[in-house]
């Protein structure tokens, strides 16, 4: 016997067997014999640790120090740093997602520390293969108790109090379960265990069955005696390899140990199982089906009752459990039924084990109690989504299941809240998807899955899966009708009510799932042809176009940029969008998040580029397209931001005469009066919109609808139809003491105007901005470059800031602080004509609607604060003022414009709106796009409209592209951004590339539209 | 093993089949089971032929033609689907040249679909044989099967 100092614990479970753990093993083994240490460490190979995409892991025990990702490299250093010389390998610690944050400690890391283990209290600490270590773990020590100091009854009745549920999904009550079968009449019983588990992704009976299967042995056992029976079958899906071997290993040695066969612990209990393996059957997951490939059958389910519990394997009463259920007992035998029901709800007591997957930084195994909060499962115990993109919904419950969105991240897990949202607990499978996912793709998966694995017994489930699946199909390819929704709906509760057995029963929830949260997509898919995540190959031209809401033919101005061709790549461009020049340098560039040299090694820096075709040309009056004939229409567009003065320019184009109305002496809007010279120099906001003015669109500006004239009496001069696009002009302020009237507080939208409108302004030596927008930033940022020290409040966390990150990072370069978790409480002159602002701290509580967490006050936190001037920048909203009779238009709870269509359709035929005052604040592109469909109903209210619009064709591009070669290897341009030493008040922070970085840029473009158009 | 001694080891009662049939395909080098031995079965389990056939058929993972030495199966599953299953399918048809259900000519891989490995934490994932394989992709997979080529051409 030697005497151990340190254990060094080695995940073997599937996963990181897969990330080569067993070549790791090797060089431990020989790095720890090299070092002559075989006799005071021990490498201990284990189950399942859960954090399957982190390995091959290991902990080294006494201290518990967590190493991820292990090579067989790095043996040697663990054995001679950390084993010989007690320093840990600090490389190897596991980092926090986003933060980056090295964790050294198993105990320490959130994925570990939110669990609570009860099923899986041996995964991953004992060696599966030495039944020595399982007893170690008190293992066999529950079937001892029961079988000497238990009836057969005060063991169902010891089940029954601990409220355990059936774990498969059903969530049937395991104590009663065992109650009915042992009352059943019948000399022969049995105990199965079901370990052919339900839903793909859900994979935590794999994990017990490789991690801990004398667990799941011994509560067959303890379940036969309850019941009566000698005899346990365990059914184990073919895919599983690793389960069958080593529960045939644990088998073996409860035999050899007499745990298992006759006269059990010297009593005279008798028990045996055998092994029963699947051979690819889904279907088989069904308790009905499962007994009959046990049988030797084919595995299809059969009608209920009667149940297994009267009539099951072989016509005799059988308990059928899943393995989960099954690890749960010893320990509630052990530690009681109270210790086990003092965890979970209410109603579900207990823990439940989920498997984390998709679009999650932690994915992998855990353990919960009942009831904890989806949210707090997704952002805490699995760290949140990857590379910054946003949740989209979690899938829970495999095909069966349903989907839940971002608005019920408050959730509590259990069998019942799950249900009220349309999803069910099911085995355990949880797979998070981000807004890549198209809701649509996911159903047609599911249907396409049900249809493969639908056993053909009955009609509902063969022939009805596959009509719904064909409508998806063709919704899919952009084919669908709208009809086709009231069809899915309808079958799928046809299918619902009619089917034989639980898969058909389930088969339809993906769809009425989908359909019920996310129908806004199908119709997009119906009526749009459109797939906002991306996904459906049809209607998707490139990812950049397809994300940006203007659809500008991304890959086609890239490609003549790159050719030095940027007349053709303007053209290209204003067709669907007037103002490239602004774009270039204020649009978020979603496209580039969506661009697929993400995974290569970057996105091409589109609006760079963009940005350079722009100011490389002057005129732009050569490059609009040709204006179609005029037809004498007059329209009137109200407001001169983006939105207006698109919609003119889309009108013009189309051949009506358009005149757009701006209540300010210049137009532009936002662009002129809010968003700061440094970001955006008013001399390319004016050469935009003169170019406009050139190619048609009347401006009138000075005119302030509802004050200088009238809507109707417009209507009374000729104009047919309306456009309202005059944003959010008014901000929302708080309703907090001391702001009203009081000079030094100004809100964030005033303070830009004023400045951009050249009136003199005093900011003073202290300035506080409230807000975490880009009206925030922009007004901190002038706030500055007045000579003042700027700090940002903001309630929430930098995560949940909605302003563009650049913006943040350079606010921050630029000395601006930002204080996060704070937030306004009240405000008060003092004397020094300074004013004392009281702040609270806040914490972030449960999940709002919006999918974010919640700020709340922390009582007791209240500090004061002198500052010279407050900013208030907490949000917009419309200024409609007499713009209109208030009978014309309906409007939305915010006092945003209600439209009917998503072409901005008012209440009124003729009225017509969009841009932010319908979205509420929002991006010049987003604008941009909603001009354009508002432009196509106008068109059809005055014209009857026509079969296509220019904006919506995507032009052959005439650059040659061959698909075979490599595409070129150089990394993304930087931007070429002024040093902050260097910056003065407004003149530009960032500047325009030269002309051969430009076209190197755009030739990183992978043309993603090219395959499409060889088809 | 000869087919009666696989039914010697497990009895010849009909709830032994499926197990039975597992092993006479595992022991096959085609990974099928074939006429010859289906007739034999039924004699020795006095089951049908068309009985057995119709049960085995019930089952993704019985064949009766032959296939390959190496059966790659890819995971289908939604964790490995959303996680681009498609374009390991992909990557793999270009390797050998052969499309899901088909044999490569040199009669070493079959290529099919599964349903979940359940090692859904290192998605898209596949098992060749009883060797699984995570955390895939084209460079990956390129490897995985240039290895076993080598090995199957010594």
């Amino acid at each position: 016997m030697y005497n151990l100092r340190a254990h060094v614990l080695l995940c073997y479970g599937g996963a990181c067997i897969s990330s080569n753990a067993g070549s790791v093993k090797e060089a431990m083994e020989k790095a720890i014999a090299k070092a002559g240490l075989q006799n005071e460490v021990d490498v201990v190979t284990t189950g399942c640790m859960g954090t399957c995409e982190l390995g091959p892991i290991m902990v080294i025990y006494p201290e518990g120090v967590f190493y991820q990702k292990v090579k067989s490299e790095d043996a040697e250093e663990i054995v001679q740093e950390h084993l010989l010389k007690g320093r840990v390998v600090k490389r190897l610690f596991y980092k926090k997602p986003k933060t980056e944050e090295m964790i050294e400690m198993f105990n320490d890391i959130d994925f570990f520390k939110l669990q609570k283990k009860i099923a899986l209290r041996n995964c991953g600490i004992i060696n599966p293969l030495e039944i020595e270590e399982y007893i170690a773990a008190d293992g066999y020590m529950a079937l001892g108790k029961v079988l000497t100091e238990m009836t057969p009854q005060q063991v169902i009745e010891e089940m029954k109090k601990s409220g355990l549920r059936g774990r498969g999904g059903a969530g049937f009550p395991t104590g009663l379960k065992w109650q009915f079968t042992a009352a059943s009449p019948g000399k022969q019983k049995y105990v199965c265990c079901n370990a052919d588990e339900g839903d793909p992704g859900a994979f935590m009976d794999r994990s017990i069955l490789e991690g801990d299967p004398h667990s799941v042995m011994e509560a067959m056992m303890i379940c036969g005696y309850a019941i009566g029976a000698d005899q346990g079958y365990i059914y184990v899906r073919a895919e599983y390899p690793l389960a069958v071997e080593r529960l045939s290993i644990a088998i073996e040695q409860a035999k050899k140990n007499e745990l298992l066969g006759k006269n059990i612990l010297g009593t005279d209990f008798n028990f045996d199982i055998e092994i029963r393996m699947g051979a690819g059957a889904f279907v088989c997951g069904e308790e009905t089906a499962l007994m009959r490939s046990i049988e030797g059958k084919r595995g299809e389910p059969r009608p209920k009752p009667p149940y297994p519990a009267q009539k099951g394997l072989f016509e005799c009463p059988t308990v059928l459990n899943n393995v989960e259920t099954f690890a749960n007992i010893p320990y509630i035998i052990l530690n009681g039924a109270d210790d086990f029901a003092s965890v979970g709800t209410e109603k579900s007591r207990g823990t439940k084990v989920f498997a984390l997957a998709g679009d999650i930084n932690n994915t992998g195994l855990i353990e919960v109690p009942i009831g904890m909060p989806l949210g707090t499962i997704i952002y805490d115990i699995g760290g949140g989504i990857p590379n910054n993109k946003k949740l989209k919904a979690v899938q829970i419950g495999g095909p069966s299941g349903g989907c839940i969105p971002t608005d019920h991240l408050n959730v509590k897990v259990d069998y019942e809240s799950l249900q009220e949202l349309g999803a069910i607990m099911g085995s355990g499978g949880l797979i998070v998807m981000d807004e890549d996912t198209c809701m649509v793709d996911l159903a047609r998966y599911f249907m396409e899955f049900i249809q493969e694995e639908s056993c053909g017994n009955c009609t509902p489930c063969r022939q009805g899966t596959r009509i719904m699946l064909n409508i998806l199909e063709r919704i899919c390819q952009g084919k669908g009708k709208m009809e086709d929704l009231d069809i899915l709906e309808e079958l799928s509760e046809q299918i619902k009510q009619t089917s034989l057995c639980g898969l058909g029963q389930t088969a339809p929830n993906p769809i009425i799932a989908t359909l019920r949260y996310f129908r806004d997509e199908y119709i997009e898919h119906i009526r749009d042809k459109k797939c906002r995540a991306g996904v459906c190959a049809e209607l998707v031209y490139s990812p950049c176009s397809n994300e940006c809401p203007a659809s500008v033919n991304v890959p086609g101005y890239l490609a003549y940029t790159k050719e030095g061709n940027f007349k053709k790549a303007l053209e290209i461009h204003l067709k669907n969008n007037p103002f490239p020049a602004v774009c270039g340098r204020v649009c978020p560039h979603q496209c580039e998040a969506k661009c697929r040299r993400n995974d290569l090694d970057s996105a091409v820096s589109i609006r760079s580029v963009k940005r350079f075709m722009a100011d490389s040309i002057d005129d732009y009056l050569k490059c609009f397209p040709e204006k179609q004939n005029s037809n004498g229409i007059k329209v009137a567009v109200i407001g001169s931001g983006p939105s207006g003065l698109s919609n003119a320019y889309f009108l013009t184009m189309l051949g009506y005469e358009v005149t757009v109305f701006e209540s300010e002496a210049k137009a532009g809007g936002m662009l002129t009066y809010a968003i700061p010279s440094y970001r955006l120099p008013k001399n390319i906001v004016e050469k935009e919109i003169q170019a406009l003015s050139r190619y048609g669109v009347k401006i009138k500006t000075n005119s302030k609808i509802g004050k200088d004239i009238t809507i109707n009496e417009l209507k009374k001069q000729g104009f047919k139809a309306f456009y309202i696009a005059i944003g959010t002009g008014d901000s929302i302020m708080p309703a907090i003491e001391g702001i009203d009237g009081n000079n030094r507080v100004i809100s964030g939208l005033d303070f830009l105007y004023k400045i951009n409108n050249n009136e003199k302004i005093s900011v003073g030596q202290e300035v506080v901005v409230i807000g975490g927008g880009n009206t925030a930033i922009d007004a901190a940022r002038t706030a500055k470059r007045m000579g003042a020290g700027v700090t940002i409040v903001y309630r929430r966390t930098r995560e949940e800031m909605p302003a563009e990150i650049e913006e943040i990072k350079e606010a921050e370069n630029e000395g601006i602080k930002i204080q996060l978790l704070q937030n306004i409480k009240s405000v008060k002159s003092n004397s020094n004509n300074k004013l004392a602002v009281e702040f609270l701290n806040m914490r972030l509580s449960e999940f709002d609607k919006s999918g974010r967490r919640r700020p709340v006050e922390i009582e007791a936190s209240l500090f004061t604060r002198e500052v010279d001037l407050l900013i208030l920048a907490i949000g917009q909203k419309p200024s409609l003022g007499h713009l209109f009779d208030k009978e014309a238009i309906k409007l939305n709870r915010d006092g945003t414009i209600f439209c009917h269509s998503h072409k901005g359709e008012t209440m009124s035929e003729d009225i017509f709106a969009g841009g932010d005052v319908v979205t509420g604040p929002s991006t010049v592109v987003e604008a941009i796009g909603q001009a354009q469909r508002a432009a196509e109903a106008i068109d059809k209210y005055l014209t009857d409209g026509r079969k296509e619009y220019p904006w919506n064709i995507m032009d052959e591009i005439e650059v040659k592209f061959d698909p075979e070669e490599e595409p070129v290897d150089y990394e993304r341009a930087k931007n070429i951004i002024i040093p902050v030493g260097e910056r003065d008040s407004f003149t530009e922070v960032e500047k325009t590339w030269d002309k051969v970085t430009a076209c190197k840029e755009a030739d990183r473009c992978l043309r993603c539209e090219f395959k499409k158009e060889e088809e | 093993m000869t087919v009666k001694e696989i039914i010697n080891k497990y009895g010849n009662k009909r709830e032994n089949l499926l197990q039975i049939l597992h092993d006479i395909q595992n022991q096959s080098l085609q990974n099928y089971i074939n006429e010859k031995e289906v007739n034999l079965l039924s004699k020795e389990m006095k089951i049908p032929v068309s009985d057995i056939k119709g049960t085995a058929s019930f089952y993704t993972m019985y064949s009766f033609i032959p296939r390959g030495k190496y059966i790659i199966r890819v995971c289908e599953s939604p964790p490995c689907h959303l996680l681009g299953a498609q374009t390991i399918f992909k990557a793999i048809e270009a390797k050998l040249g052969i499309k899901e259900g088909e044999t490569t000519k040199d009669g070493l891989f079959t290529l099919e679909g599964t349903s979940c490995l359940g090692i859904c934490g290192v998605a898209p994932a596949m098992m060749i044989n009883e060797e699984a394989y995570g955390n895939l992709n084209e460079e990956k997979i390129g490897k995985i099967l240039d290895q076993i080529q080598e090995k199957e051409s010594n």
